[in-house]
Parts: structure tokens; sequence; C-alpha cells
């Protein structure tokens, strides 16, 4: 009895028959147990069938071997044995099929790997695992942005904290794929087979699989209520660290619910928005005329040529490219103040269009084109390619393609062809006419330059944990500084068009740098009920007339803002964009929010403590307590 | 081993032990995943083992059988493994279930995940989530509580799955006394043609009155005619096989050829008739097994292989697609009437899912349009009305007279011009989805514009125009392609692809026992059995269930082998392929070795009339061999005497 008790019955428990550790040994382990058992049978039943073999008459045991063959094998029985070795043969043939199942086609048959993805199979064994929880860039368990969270009917699902602010980066598990679907590792081996389950998988993974990403929620957060406060339908609002690319927010309005996706209707619904497009990113994936912005751009490179200070001839009256050209003039007409040989810095600061034009010019298409190369802007040779360069993952400093492929931008491109004429270059050196394809993501890259205290072009990244990477040099350090102190003007001085960033800043002794944009662009009308509004035109096919339709366009006006802040080592470079501002300007409608956002930035230390304000930040420590 | 009773109890204990075992593996399993399989339905099944085990000592004592007990106790450790993988299928909500699949295939799902957090998670995260703070541990299974099984003992004692084998036991223990009767035998020969005529006739019924290959609910009644052909076949043969020798060419005396040649249409009609083509194969192979078998020489054996070999390419070419029949010439001629007027829609198909099941087919595919078409309307509703909008008010007038429909009860005199309404509606919608996959192919098959439009110009809306033109092309071609092959895969592929899947899943030693995701695979049970042998066993598990084939095989051929007269040869060698071509035909079709057809795995896959006649197939074959063995002990006694 004493010895009964001294048993440790645990050990005898089924958890720990095979090792214990993992619940699926058990079952993994008797599997075997029971093949080998038919091994077994299988085997006795081999020999019972040899041994029983007997022989026809009593007196054929003295005779020998030989004779007694033959005198068995009559004609029917040789056939017999004939077909048995074919249905042998024949066993083994369907058999080696399932052999290039089981083991061949997952690494020969292409098209079998191809299918892999219709296999519910890996669906189901990941689905139970769980995916790791996404944090923002604090890491701190109550700023997750995507987690689990038990419904009232027994079900775990997946929530997140900004289901509508961050649904474009995070992307749906219906449509193409976002941060959600790419971010997380995948399991080695979701499917182990059962020798694999005992002897390969030692415990249960003790993996850190939850992921920290730069994005700042409460910035985030913000910014996606920015837009829709100042009065704007469409926009796109992009906050980068230029010292380390992190992405600190990305919005676009208008945006969709992650919640009010759950089948295929709903995502057919949302891809059938035309109008609206809730699903696209407009600031990875939408083409504005950048305007004015565009001139910090055509400022990198001068300064790139070491231009910054030439002095430009035409500047008294409006500059005209070529002989009977189109005159390019600023608002006011010429350009006073640039007059006679005024310093870019002022140019910059009032946004004259006739003497960026004209830089331009004096740079070169050459020269514009290997800057944008090094800017991430891509040079094409005609107004066709300007459109279809697809996208552009490699600017992404990830860990995994999958992540920059989900997340990745289309490219930005500037037409800089020889077929071009002085006219239409140097339209493009005012963020005008072939310079019209930039994505707001592209234009904060861009701010993000002079920003950078070395002059670099830090790749931007999302995941918090990855070395910042350097896409490239553009500028030295003391070129950047340069840049800095003319972005400066727009708003810190008088007479600039950001002044409204000042006034909003004052008492916080933040110093900043922007520059404004205003840019008209053809966009298609729609109808009320959101169907695209067409007229029937003709044209000829194969000698005949046929009609066809073709969208209205008519000009909208967008207000853009690009913007870094604090000007003495900056944190924070900012690109805005907002559609169709009416009569007004980037300075009056974007650049209010850019403020805001470098308000609110500061309220969170993302500008770092020196501009944090005295009082502790009272919404972190309000949700701790929850 | 030897041919004793007594150590053949000993492998059919062994085979209860190991039976057990795995059961108890399945109910672990289930635990794992958050129910509990029913423990009457193990014990249950175990008591079905040993009713087997139980039946030696029975025969032995009461039947004096002196037979080859390797055939019963391989039949067995087949019936054995197939209980097991129906075990863990049966108690599988998500398989049986029709209604509420969905929600235990989520309950699963919740289980597994929440292990994975009580593993995983930290006190704070699980405190995030609204369930208790504490630190990850490992799971108790003793202390969940997973759903329990509904089965109860009532449920049990009148279960199908229980009376079925418990009456194909009966069966095969009276055919075994019945068979080992000279007399009968003997009355069997001199009869077989009476026999066949016999079975004739109801057969022909049941085909007659039968939907889609099935009659009395979901069952296959004529499944046991196989045996009345074969004896009549057999009789039929063994009397005219010496005549058959004097041949001319190879080729014997039409006298003698004619009544065999009848005979051995015979099945055919009603197989026909019932387009079961897996038993036709089977019927092929067997009836040419024997004649094979029967005849001597070897010209009448190489022309006989010569035309059968003859008419299965012909009638294969027929099945291919056009474009591989005219590569051929001659047999071609033959082969394309063959398929406009004999070969039924499904056989194309077949081959299809044979030869290229991974690639859907073209979209204008006689015998895939129709599944397409009816695919696209019904799950892309939304896709359908954006490209033809006279689509949506058809569709929002069947969902009002469905619901009205639905709020009627059962057999309302008012419900039948509804669902009357109903299915004209689906027509006209069928007609438009048609049209416009038919538009959608027209437009990407050609070239994407007219070559005439390549003018040059500078017109700017023009130049739109055509890139908008372009992009429809592309796109429409990219939607018809999805769209083409989500088709497929959910539809006439659907069972393949997934069997396909689970077999690759399994690898070399399979998932392991409730481990695997078998209840994806449709009617794994039966016909796809061993697809779910492939996944939870791999291809050991799959070699074993081979091998215990060949074993079962040799053991009748052994029969055959002894047997003395040429009646007795050809039952035991027929009855013998039988159940081997109709193994290797069901086994063939899932690793896509030969087309799919509907044929249950014998003693494996769970059947009414097939698990009936497979035992009674296997009685027969210890009856003859039985025979043999007195026999022998006859000759024995006569020589030593």
């Amino acid at each position: 009895m004493l010895i009964l008790l001294l048993i440790d019955w645990q050990k005898f428990r089924p958890e720990n028959w095979f090792g214990g550790q993992i619940l699926e040994r058990t079952p993994a382990g008797l599997s075997l147990v029971y093949l080998f058992g038919i091994v077994v049978v299988v085997a006795l039943l081999v020999l019972s069938f040899v041994r029983n073999r007997r022989t026809k008459f009593s007196f054929e045991q003295s005779l020998p071997k030989e004779v007694r063959r033959k005198l068995n094998s009559t004609a029917t029985n040789r056939s017999l044995r004939i077909w048995q070795g074919v249905f042998i043969l024949l066993a083994f043939f369907v058999y080696g099929f399932h052999v290039y199942w089981a083991v061949l086609a997952e690494r020969d048959n292409q098209r079998f790997q191809e299918l892999s993805s219709r296999d519910l199979r890996y669906r189901r064994s990941t689905s139970s695992q769980l995916r790791g929880w996404m944090f923002d860039r604090s890491g701190k368990l109550d700023k997750a942005l995507a987690y689990y969270k038990k419904a009232p009917d027994g079900t775990i699902d997946r929530a997140f904290s900004l289901d509508r602010e961050m649904s474009q980066l995070l992307g749906t598990e219906i449509g193409s794929p976002g941060l959600e679907r790419t971010l997380y590792k995948h399991v080695a081996d979701p499917m182990p087979e059962a020798w694999e389950v005992l002897t390969k998988i030692k415990k249960p993974e003790d993996e850190q699989k939850d992921v920290r990403i730069t994005i700042d929620r409460d910035l985030q957060a913000f910014a996606g209520a920015e837009i829709k406060k100042g009065g704007f339908k469409r926009g796109a609002i992009v906050v980068l660290n230029p010292q380390t690319g992190d992405v600190l927010a990305l919005y676009s309005e208008p945006t969709f619910s992650l919640s009010e996706v759950n089948n295929n209707d709903d995502m057919h619904r949302l891809e059938m928005n035309k109008m609206d497009k809730p699903l696209l990113s407009r600031a990875l994936r939408e083409f504005y005329v950048p305007g004015s912005t565009f001139k910090t751009f055509t400022t990198i490179s001068a300064f790139r040529a070491n231009k910054q200070d030439a002095i430009l001839p035409d500047l008294a009256s409006c500059y005209v490219p070529f002989p009977n050209s189109r005159p390019i003039c600023d608002a006011g007409g010429s350009c006073e103040i640039c007059s006679p040989s005024v310093p870019i810095r002022e140019a910059y600061k009032v946004s004259s269009n006739q003497y960026f034009a004209e830089l331009a010019n004096l740079l070169g298409r050459e020269r514009m084109s290997e800057t944008a190369g090094r800017v991430g802007i891509t040079a094409v040779e005609t107004p066709g390619e300007a459109l279809t360069q697809g996208y552009f993952p490699d600017i992404w400093n990830v860990s995994n393609k999958r992540i920059a492929g989900a997340i990745s931008p289309i490219r930005s491109t500037i037409v800089t062809g020889s077929k071009l004429s002085l006219y239409d270059t140097g339209l493009e050196g005012m963020g005008q006419g072939l310079a019209g394809q930039m994505t707001p993501f592209q234009m904060a890259l861009i701010a993000s330059i002079p920003a950078n205290l070395q002059g670099n072009l830090m790749k931007p990244k999302i995941e918090f944990d990855q070395p910042p990477q350097i896409y490239s040099n553009v500028l030295t350090p003391q070129q950047a500084a340069a840049i800095r102190e003319i972005m400066a003007t727009v708003t810190e001085e008088s007479g600039g068009t950001g002044g409204v960033v000042r006034s909003k800043l004052a008492g916080t002794g933040i110093g900043t740098g922007g520059k404004t944009g205003t840019a008209e662009k053809m966009s298609p009308v729609y109808n009320a009920d959101g169907t695209l509004k067409t007229v029937t035109k003709k044209r000829k096919v194969n000698g005949e007339w046929v009609e066809y339709q073709t969208p209205v366009m008519i000009k909208r006006t967008d207000g853009w803002f690009i913007c870094i802040a604090p000007i003495d080592n900056p944190q924070i470079a900012i690109a805005v964009v907002v559609e169709d501002i009416g009569r007004r300007f980037g300075g009056g409608t974007a650049a209010p929010i850019a403020a805001n956002l470098i308000l609110k930035a500061r309220e969170l230390g993302l500008l770092g403590d020196k501009y944090k304000p005295a009082t502790a930040t009272p919404t972190v420590s309000k949700k701790k307590g929850r | 081993m030897k041919n004793r009773a007594s150590s053949h109890l000993l492998l059919l204990l062994l085979i209860i032990i190991f039976a057990a075992i795995a059961h108890y593996a399945i109910y672990y399993g289930g635990l794992i995943r958050g129910y509990e399989t029913s423990t009457l339905t193990a014990v249950r099944n175990l008591g079905l083992l040993a009713v087997l085990a139980v039946l030696p000592l029975f025969l032995t004592r009461f039947g004096k059988f002196q037979g080859n007990w390797t055939l019963y106790t391989t039949a067995v450790l087949m019936f054995s493994i197939g209980l097991t993988v129906q075990y863990r299928l049966f108690s599988d909500d998500e398989y049986i279930s029709k209604e509420h699949k969905l929600e235990a295939r989520q309950q699963k799902i919740a289980t597994q995940q929440m292990h994975y957090i009580q593993e995983n998670y930290p006190a704070d995260k699980k405190q995030m989530m609204g369930l208790p703070a504490t630190p990850p541990s490992p799971v108790d299974l003793s202390k969940e509580k997973p759903r329990p099984s509904k089965v109860g003992l009532t449920d049990i004692l009148t279960s199908e799955f229980t009376l079925i084998p418990l009456f194909a036991i009966f069966c095969m223990t009276a055919t075994i006394f019945l068979m080992k009767r000279e007399d009968v035998l003997r009355f069997l020969q001199r009869n077989g043609f009476f026999v066949v005529l016999l079975t004739l006739g109801p057969l022909v019924l049941a085909a007659v009155t039968s939907h889609q290959g099935k009659s009395i609910g979901n069952m296959t009644p004529w499944e046991p005619s196989k045996i009345p052909f074969l004896v009549g076949f057999a009789a039929v043969l063994s009397g005219l096989y010496k005549n058959l020798s004097q041949t001319y060419w190879g080729i014997p005396r039409a006298k003698d050829i004619l009544p065999m040649v009848f005979m051995a249409a015979m099945p055919f009609i009603p197989f026909f008739l019932l387009k079961d083509f897996g038993q036709m194969m089977v019927f092929s192979g067997v009836y040419i097994t024997l004649y094979l078998v029967a005849v001597r020489r070897l010209p009448q054996r190489v022309v006989f292989v010569g035309s059968v070999a003859t008419i299965a390419v012909t009638l294969m070419l027929a099945a291919m697609p056009a474009s591989v029949q005219i590569k051929v010439p001659l047999l071609s001629l033959v082969a394309q009437p063959i398929k406009t007027y004999l070969l039924p829609r499904r056989i194309p198909q077949r081959f299809h899912l044979w030869f290229d099941a991974l690639n859907p087919p073209p979209p204008d595919a006689v015998w895939w349009k129709g599944d397409l078409v009816d695919f696209y309307w019904k799950q892309y509703k939304a896709d359908l009305i954006e490209r033809k909008p006279e689509a949506k008010p058809l569709y929002d007038e069947m969902a009002k007279v469905q619901t009205e429909s639905a709020k009627l009860p059962k057999g309302d005199v008012q419900k039948k011009p509804l669902d009357k309404r109903v299915s004209e509606l689906s027509t006209e919608i069928k007609k438009i989805a048609d049209q416009d996959i038919s538009d959608m192919y027209a437009l990407t098959k050609g070239d994407s514009l007219p070559a005439g439009d390549e003018t040059p110009t500078q017109d700017e809306d023009v130049i739109n125009a055509r890139q908008e033109d372009d992009k429809t092309v592309r796109e429409t071609k990219e939607k018809l392609k999805d769209l083409n092959e989500e088709a497929w895969f959910g539809d006439d592929a659907l069972q393949a692809s997934r069997a396909t899947f689970g077999v690759s899943s399994g690898g070399k030693t399979g998932r392991g026992l409730g481990l695997g995701y078998v209840e994806l695979i449709p009617v794994a049970d039966s016909d796809y059995v061993y697809a779910a042998i492939g996944e939870e066993f791999g291809l050991f598990g799959g070699l074993l269930v081979i091998l215990a084939l060949i074993i079962l095989v040799s053991a009748g051929i052994r029969t055959a082998l002894d047997a003395r007269n040429m009646f007795s040869k050809l039952c035991a060698v027929g009855l013998t392929a039988f159940i081997g071509f109709q193994a290797l035909v069901n086994i063939g079709g899932i690793t896509r070795a030969l087309p799919m057809t509907g044929i249950t795995l014998p003693f494996v896959s769970h059947g009414g009339f097939s698990l009936l006649t497979s035992f009674v197939m296997l009685g027969m074959l210890m009856a003859l061999s039985h025979r043999n063995a007195i026999d022998h002990r006859n000759d024995q006694a006569t020589v030593t005497g």
C-alpha cells in the first residue's frame, strides 16, 4: 500500500505518455503505436500465409522439389500466378501516385505549390495559433493597435483600436494584404507530421510573436480626425521622422472601418465605390500635382549642382523660356523682390514661379533627373510612361519583402525626356506640368531630406526594431542646414506663405520650416448616385464612327503643405494634402493641419524632451488606469 | 503461425487491442479540439471486432471449418482500419452536421485558440482580453469542459453502423455454411444462366428507379448483384472452357463464344443505365481475368488482350478533348462518334479531373460551362448585377418569392406555384449569366483590339478611350480567369482537390489520429476513405492498406490455385479480382492514377450494401477454401487408405 502511495501518479497521465509538454504528442504517439501494431499484424499475416502452404498429396513430400513444382503447374494455375503478379504490380503502381502526392508534389509540382493557398488546412492550423499583437511605437500593452478579445459568444476575435484610421495600412483579410497579413513571421511548419510532433517540436513555442510598429497611436488617431475637422472630404497626411525614417502617422481620407468588411460582398461594395475609393491609400497610391511644394525639390537640385547662388537674368519681367513661348509669371506679374539678383531664399519664401522655372532650366533636365533618382522619384522619358511605373516597394526599410509589397507606394514620376521643351521643364521646376505625379508620401520624403542633419534620405520604416537605413546621400550637412534655413523663411519670417504655423505655435518655442503649395488638377466628376459622369463622343474604328463614353473632367484645386519641425534638430517631417479647397491656398488649408500635428507631436513628446510641455500628458495616465 | 484458429485468434486480439489504442487517440485528439467523442461508439466498434474475433471459434466448433484463416483475418484487419477512420470522422460534428457545420468549426478553432492563449499569453494580456489573469501555464485537459457527445445507447443500438455490419457478419456466416455444401456449388454451376436472369429483373427495376446513381435514399442496392453475375459467368465459362480452346487464328467458334459474350454483356446493361462506370471498370477487369485464366492457348490470349486494348484505347480517346483526338489517326474516326453518341457528359469531366485536375478547363468546354454558369449566378450575384443590370429585378423577385415560400408550411398548396416561379426565375438568371460568360470569353479570346483601329492619332480622347478599352479587356480577362478557377475548385474539382491536399498534407507518417483535417474532405467515410487514411496515417498507413490488400488477394489466389474444378477456381479468382480491382480503382481514383469513380474501398469504406457484398464475397472465398481443405483431406485419406 505504501509503495502505491509513493508512486507519482501524475507521471502516468496520458499527457505525459510521450514526453508531455505538447498535448498533440499523445494522439500523435498513439497513432504511431497503432501503425506499428498494424505492421506487426501484417507481418504475422504474411508469416501465416507463407507457412500455410499445403502440398496436394502426401506422397509428393518425398519427391524432389523440381518435380513437385511441375506437378502443380497446370496452364490455369500458371495464369493465376501471372495474374497475381500483375495485380501486385498494379497495386504498387497505384501506390506510387500516393508517394508522388505525399512527398514529391510539394517539391516538384509548381502548379500544386501555387494552389496551396486553396488548401483550407493551412488556414485552419494557423488560425488556431493566433497572430501576435501589434503595438504602436510605445510598445505598451494598453496602446495595442491590433489585439485579441473574447466575444460574448466565446469566440476569440481580432480587434483593432484604430479600425478606421489604420484600415488602409492594416489591410483586410479578404482583399490584397496589408500589414496584418504580412507583418507576422510565418509559422515554419504549421502542419507537422506525427513523428515530427514527437521528435522535433520540443515545447510550446515561446517565441515573441508580437510586433511593434513605428506608428504613434495617438498621433495617428489625431491625424485621422484633422482632415475632416478642417472641412475637407479628401486628403492625406504623412508624418515621418527624418532622422530615422520612422513613419509616425500615415492617414488618408476617406477611409473605411475594418469592422465593416466581413465578407466578399462588403469588399465588393467598397471596391465599387469609385467616387470615394475608400480602399485606396491616397498617401501612398494617389498622384497629386505637387505645386509649389515641389520647389523644395528644385532647391535641392540647385544645391546639389552648386547653383544656389546663380544669378538669373530674366527676372525683371515674366520668364520666357524660348522665343514665342508662353511666358511664366508670378501671380502679380514679375517677381519684383527677386530682381535683379536675389538669392533663392527670397524666391522660396514668396514662392516665385518664374524664379524656379528659370532655375530648373538653368539646371537642365539631366541634373533634375539625377536628383530625382536620388530622392526616390522615377525619371521617365515620355509622358506616356509617367503613369505606368508601378509600385516602389524598395523604398521601404523592412525585414521582409512581403511587408514592403503590402504598403508599397506607387512610383512618383517626373518626365525628363529630351523631347521636352524648355517651357515644359520650366513648369516642372515649379511643380506643375509633367512633374504632376507625386504621392504625398514622396513629398514627405523630399521634406525629410533637408530635415536630416546629414542630408541623407532615410528609408522609411514601419517596424520599430528595424535599424535605420540610408536610401541615398542627397546633400552635405551644410547644404541641408542651408535649405532648412530657407524653409524656415516660409513659416518664421513675415511675408512667408506659411505664417499661420508660426502663429499657431506661438509660445512653444518650436521653430519650423515648410513650404506651401496650391495646385490644380483635372479630375473626373461624379453624379449624385456615385457613378462617373460621362459624355458621349465619337471616334473612327475601322473607318466607321463608333460612339464611346468619356468622363467629364473639371479642374480641382488641392492645398499642400510640407513641413519640418523643430528646425534646429527636426524630429518630424510632414506632408499634408487636402483636395478641392476651392479658391483658397495651401497656406490657409493644409498648413493649419500641419501646425496642429506639430502641437500634438509636441504633447506626445515626439519632438524630444526639450519641447515637451511641462505638465505630464494626461491622456497616457488616464488610459493606464483603465 | 500455423493455420489454426487459435493462432489467428491471437492476431484478432492484437487487432482489437490496437484498434482500442487508436480509438483512445481519437478521443484524446477530440479533447484537444474541444469535443468529446462518443465512448459508446468506441465500445460498439470494439464489440463488432470482438464478434469477429469470436467467430472463428464458432466456425471451427460448429462448422468444422478448415479453410484458410488468412483471408478472414486480413479482411478483419482492413475492417478495423475502416472502423477507426469512421470513428474519427463521425465523431466530428463539423463532418456530420449539416446545419451546424460552421458552429462546430468555430468552436474547434476557439478551443485551440484558448489553449494557445493559456499556454503563451502573460497575465496582463489575458486581463486585457477579459480573461482571468493567470500566468502562462500548460493546458490541463481534465479540467476542461469539452462539448459532450450526444450519442445515446439507443442511438447506438439502432444505428445502421451497428446493424449493417452485424447483418453483414451474419450473411457471411450463412454464406460459409451454405457454400461449403457440395450440392449448392453443383447447383450453382449447372444453373448459372438462371441465376443471372433472376438477378437481372430486380436490378433493372432498381436501375430505372434510381436517381443519380443512388436509390432508396443514399443506397446502392445493386451492389450484391455482382455475386450472382460472377457466379453465372463462372458457371458458363467452366462449361465452355474446353471448347473455347478450339480456335481459328486465336478466335473460338461462335457457338462457344456467343453464350459467354451474352453472359459477359449482361451486367453492363444495368450498370450502364446507372452510369456506374467504376463498377463497369471492375466488371471488365474481372471478366477479362476470368477469360484469360480459363483459356489455354497463347494466340487466343494475344488476340483477346489485343482487342481489349484496342477497345480501351478507343474509349479513352473518345473521352479526351478534341485537340488530343485529332492527333491520333484512324482511331479518332471511331472515337469521335463514340464521344458524341455513347459517352455521357460526365466522362470528359472525369478525364479532365484525372489528367489535369489542378488546371481549370476553358470556360467554353461543353461539360463545364453549365456548372460554371451555375456557380457564377449563385455565388457572384453582385458581379453579375454589375455587368448585367437586367439581372437585378430577377434576383430581387426571386428573393421575395423565396421568403414567401419559406413562410408557408411544408406541403402547402400555395407553395407549388411559388417554387415554380423560383425555378423559372433561376432559369432566366442562368440565361443572363450564360450570356455574360460567353461575352467575357469572346472578349478575352481574340486580340485586345481590332487591327484596323491602330491608326496613329493625336486626339487625346481617342487615346484615352483606347487605353480604357485595353484596360477593360485586361480586367475582364483577369476576372474571368479568377471566376473560372474559383468555380472549378469550388465545384467540380472540390472533392478531388481537397482529397489531394489531404493526401499531400499527410506526408510520410501522417498527421496523427485526430490531428489532421479529414473533415474537410467530402465523403471521406466512403469514397474518399483512402484520402483520410493518407492524411492521418500518411504514406506508411497507405502502404499497410496496400499490403493488406495484397495479402488478401494472394490468399484468394491461393484458394483458386488449390481448387479442384474449374468452376471453383473461376469463382475464387473472380471474387478475389472483384475485391482487388475494386480497391485499386478506388485508391487509384484518389491518388489520381485512374479516373475517379464513385465506388468504395472493400471492408474499409463505410457502406450499406457494399459492406454486405464484401463480407458475403469473403464468406464465399472462405467456403471455397474450406472445400479445398476437405478435398485435400479426402485425397490424403484415399492415398493413405
